[in-house]
């Protein structure tokens, strides 16, 4: 507190510095007029007397300047002038200082953005009021429980608050005569009020409340134009008026986490729906007492409600609602990787940048070895000419932060308004927050340390009347400090480099891959249907929708056929695992396949070949004999290389009547470009039903494109409260290539950069080592030495520093790649040679280009001039 | 004549300033004569250490400085003790004197 207090009192004396100083001559003036007055009642004249209190006093200017001492703060000033003296070499050498700016903006921008994406997706706050006392709720292990246990939850009074929430439903918006499609967030009514969710305008869904709705802030600005007067205002969302009671504001992170925000909330209402649990502890309350108590509440509730085959109080965890706990809980383990991986990548990038700094540095200071030796010599103590450095570096990381600060902005900038092609509405909200100023300012003052320390104590160790000789040794040794930085930059950066090129291999590899079906003829048609609409039980009104929909699409002209399905491949999934028995062996088998419900003449409109058996036709439906198609993966494993038309399989549900397989078809891809070749099996679309979702594919004669608007005329005139989107296939497999396109954009950007500040490196000790050598090589030339000469001195060190480095780093990417390949999709080996050979031919094109201008300046070295230049 | 005078010991002239400014406010050279007069005439504050000693002493917070008028009716700056001054004063004082009589019977008893 003192000390704060004497900085205060520090800082107002600096601010009034003149007025001291005229205050204190006013003093001391005093004080020596005094003291003559004092000596002219004792006898002496008034000249005398002022002469004699002037002499005591002694020298006003010393007491002066001791009594400024008194006030100044040493070090801030020293601070400031050696940042003047900085800015001021730097002013001289622009050169220089723009080149290690650009590095370290580079190297620090390329980290905190990828630390922005990372904190934001996988640690993101949620909005709410104190999330340390929330907590997210698994019963029995599951991310979502039925509405009735949530009730019963609620009804226990257990915690401060309860809340669920399903982010995973849409709803159709009826804006006039036009009906569209909303990600909408379903949740209880004490939703908003437990969490305490902060607004832009309005306020959240009250308890009690069954038609209240609450926009986000992009639909609100991107729907409704940013209408200031939406409170209030009547949607019909699902055929229902709801009332808008509040917008989120535009940084709302939802507590689900993982960037996911739906673009609408709604009361939940169907009693069969499900939630994600949350709860809000009281105070006091720790996660494992709220765990006992839920075990002993879902106990009671497994009494009351058995379900079989399943118990709530078994496996119950309760997690926070952010940080690493949440993130074992949701995410696959291969995500988590990945972003670790991002990180170990960009933290690579920022290194080369640094060391690039510090070889830059190094270089400045040993070329300027003299001048620090006149300085030494004149008196300079080292502990200043060390601080004098460090300033240097200091004010280049604290430039290039602020300039990588700026880049990361703009990178978060574009993130915002990244629309990912996922089914679940993912938006990133990245801002640059406390945790990121807290990251950058680490790095910069890593990179100041280590850029400067390095080579401030070389400069300082020197032997001072050796430096002032200008025995600046001028022979050809390679090995020095610079050179083994650079050699390791060139090995780093070929580990990135490697990593970059594989992932944009893999990217490649992907897109050109056959996912097994024709996308270039076909049109996807998605048909929301409201289910208030469709809810007679025997599902006749809905059948009866597909049906004249099927009709309409296949005499559309130009329109070859048109199916339904339950599912479209890469876009959406759904794998069974159970015990399943087929008539050719007695015991059943444990397998995991892909289900899928599709109409007649499906794979004919997908393009998928029929290997043997037929289509589903109009007469596979409810009531009639159950039949499947599998896939020839699945009929393999099943029966071997019988043929499986014919017989049956069956699952080990009791009652479930054998299925009798009818056809069997071509392999193909189902949810990625990356999956391991998986079983599959096809039912009737028309045994099983529920068809709210209506998926319709539809081939063309033609480039698909001409067909996108009398498809959703045709469709459209079926239902004017559905929603209708239709785009060709080909547009629709943004989120089977997602992984790649996030690998092979990231890594690929992080490898180029890399390979830029390398080769940055790389010119720099190569100039510096010829502007080191130009005595000797001006000797040379003058001696008889050729252009050829000239240019194999610098090409012998440029190779070895290229070599050296290149060997070491394809070593590194070796050990390096081996776990990347859980990344790849089949048929992509992370140790590739085609990656080794273009690896040394770019490096070695990239080597060529940063040796071309200090070559160019050795030959033009004069060897007059040269021997001169002592 | 002031080399005759005994060195001071270190820090006692901020105990030397805070003593004479307990009576009430005085200027610099006041407080100068006051510590002669008060020693007769032994000790004599050096006018080189007594300003900056003066404005460390404002930086610690010791002492308030304001402008007035002297006794011979010129703007003279008159400093005052703080709170944190009076209770600076006690500190030092009580360390001063144990100091003292630890001398003292160094001085009689070894």
């Amino acid at each position: 507190m003192t000390f704060l207090r004497e900085v205060y009192r520090r800082l107002r004396w600096m601010a009034g510095r003149s007025r001291f100083r005229s205050d204190l001559a006013d003093e001391m003036q005093f004080h020596i007029e005094s003291r003559a007055e004092e000596l002219e009642l004792g006898g002496a004249s008034r000249a005398e007397a002022l002469a004699q209190a002037r002499r005591e006093f002694g020298s006003r200017l010393k007491a002066a300047e001791d009594t400024s001492g008194a006030w100044q703060m040493r070090w801030l000033e020293d601070l400031s002038s050696d940042l003047r003296y900085a800015a001021r070499a730097f002013r001289r050498n622009p050169g220089f200082a723009l080149t290690a700016i650009v590095c370290l903006a580079l190297g620090i921008g390329a980290n905190t953005a990828i630390f922005n994406i990372t904190t934001s997706f996988l640690f993101s706050q949620p909005s709410c009021r104190d999330s340390a006392s929330l907590i997210a709720i698994w019963e029995g292990g599951n991310s979502a429980a039925p509405l009735s246990d949530f009730q019963f939850l609620r009804d226990a009074h257990l915690f401060a608050g309860t809340a669920g929430i399903n982010f995973e439903r849409e709803v159709n918006w009826r804006d006039g005569d036009r009906t569209s499609r909303f990600y909408a967030g379903t949740v209880t009514d004490d939703f908003f009020s437990t969490l305490d969710v902060p607004f832009l305008l309005g306020r959240g869904i009250a308890p009690g409340e069954m038609n209240t709705a609450v926009l986000s802030y992009r639909v609100w600005r991107g729907a409704f134009a940013g209408d200031p007067a939406i409170l209030g205002r009547k949607l019909i969302l699902e055929g229902r008026v709801y009332t808008v009671a509040g917008v989120l504001p535009a940084d709302h992170r939802s507590v689900v986490g993982y960037g996911i925000a739906p673009d609408i909330y709604i009361p939940v209402a169907n009693p069969d729906d499900y939630v994600q649990l949350y709860a809000r502890m009281p105070k006091g309350m720790t996660r494992p007492m709220a765990r006992a108590r839920l075990l002993s509440l879902f106990e009671q509730l497994d009494r009351i409600h058995p379900k079989e085959g399943w118990q709530r109080a078994r496996q119950t965890r309760v997690t926070s609602v952010t940080g690493l706990d949440l993130l074992r809980q949701m995410l696959p383990d291969a995500v988590v990787a990945f972003f670790a991986m991002l990180m170990i990548v960009a933290s690579l990038v920022t290194l080369i940048a640094c060391t690039n700094v510090a070889s830059l540095l190094l270089a400045r200071a040993s070329s300027r070895s003299q001048e620090l030796a006149i300085r030494l010599s004149l008196g300079a103590s080292r502990r200043r000419i060390v601080r004098h450095l460090l300033a240097e570096s200091l004010l280049l990381s604290v430039l290039g932060s602020a300039a990588g600060f700026a880049i990361d902005i703009a990178c978060a900038k574009g993130i915002n308004n990244l629309a990912l092609p996922v089914p679940v509405p993912v938006h990133l909200v990245v801002s640059p927050d406390w945790r990121l100023l807290w990251y950058a300012l680490g790095v910069v003052l890593v990179s100041a340390l280590v850029c400067g320390l390095l080579p401030a104590l070389k400069a300082v160790r020197k032997d001072v009347s050796h430096a002032l000789k200008q025995g600046e040794r001028q022979t050809a040794r390679t090995w020095n400090l610079r050179s083994i930085l650079v050699a390791g930059q060139l090995a780093v950066s070929i580990v990135l480099l490697t990593t970059g090129f594989l992932f944009v291999h893999n990217l490649l590899r992907a897109t050109s891959m056959n996912p097994g079906f024709d996308v270039r003829h076909t049109i996807w048609a998605y048909m929301r249907l409201v289910p208030e609409q469709y809810n007679e039980p025997d599902q006749a009104k809905q059948m009866a929708v597909v049906r004249s929909a099927l009709e309409r699409l296949r005499a559309l002209p130009g329109v070859e056929s048109a199916a339904i399905a339950r599912r479209v491949p890469l876009n959406d999934n759904c794998v069974i695992g159970t015990q399943l028995r087929a008539d050719v062996s007695t015991t059943p088998i444990h397998l995991q396949y892909e289900c899928n419900d599709v109409g007649p003449d499906y794979f004919r409109t997908i393009g998928i070949p029929i290997l043997g058996g037929r289509e589903f036709t109009a007469a596979d439906r409810k009531g009639e004999r159950p039949v499947a198609i599998v896939n020839e993966t699945f009929a393999r494993a099943v029966f071997g290389k019988t043929d499986p038309v014919g017989h049956t399989i069956a699952t080990n549900i009791p009652n479930a009547p054998a299925k009798l397989i009818v056809g069997v078809v071509k392999d193909s891809k189902y949810f990625t470009f990356g999956e391991k070749q998986r079983l599959a099996v096809y039912e009737p679309y028309f045994a099983n039903g529920e068809p709210i979702n209506l998926h319709f594919l539809i081939r063309t004669a033609g480039s698909p494109a001409a067909w996108v608007k009398p498809i959703n005329d045709a469709l459209g005139g079926l239902d004017s409260t559905a929603a209708i989107e239709t785009k060709p296939m080909s547009r629709a497999l943004g989120l089977a290539l997602l992984p790649s396109q996030a690998g092979a954009v990231m890594l690929g950007a992080m490898g180029v950069l890399g390979l830029i500040l390398a080769a940055t490196g790389l010119y720099g000790v190569l100039l510096y080592s010829v502007s080191r050598r130009t005595r000797e090589i001006g000797l040379r030339v003058a001696l008889g030495a050729t252009p050829s000469d000239v240019l194999r001195i610098i090409g012998r060190h440029c190779l070895v520093l290229v070599g050296s480095g290149m060997l070491t780093g394809l070593a590194l990417a070796f050990f390096a790649m081996q776990p990347l390949a859980m990344f790849l999709v089949p048929g992509v080996s992370a140790v590739d040679p085609t990656a080794v050979f273009a690896m040394i031919g770019v490096l070695g094109a990239v080597a060529l280009l940063a040796s071309l201008p200090p070559a160019m300046r050795a030959l033009r070295i004069d060897p007059m001039e040269a021997l001169r230049y002592e | 004549m002031s080399e005759e005078s005994p060195q001071l010991l270190p820090g006692t002239l901020y105990l030397l300033i805070l003593r004479t400014l307990a009576a009430g406010p005085l200027h610099g050279y006041a407080i100068a004569r006051r510590i002669k007069a008060c020693s007769a005439d032994v000790l004599e504050v050096e006018e080189g250490s007594l300003y900056p000693a003066l404005n460390r002493m404002l930086l610690k917070g010791w002492l308030r400085a304001e402008w007035g008028t002297s006794e011979t009716n010129r703007k003279a700056r008159f400093y005052r003790l703080t709170k944190e001054g009076h209770e600076q004063l006690a500190a030092e004082a009580s360390e001063f004197n144990k100091l003292v009589n630890a001398i003292k019977l160094v001085m009689r008893t070894a």
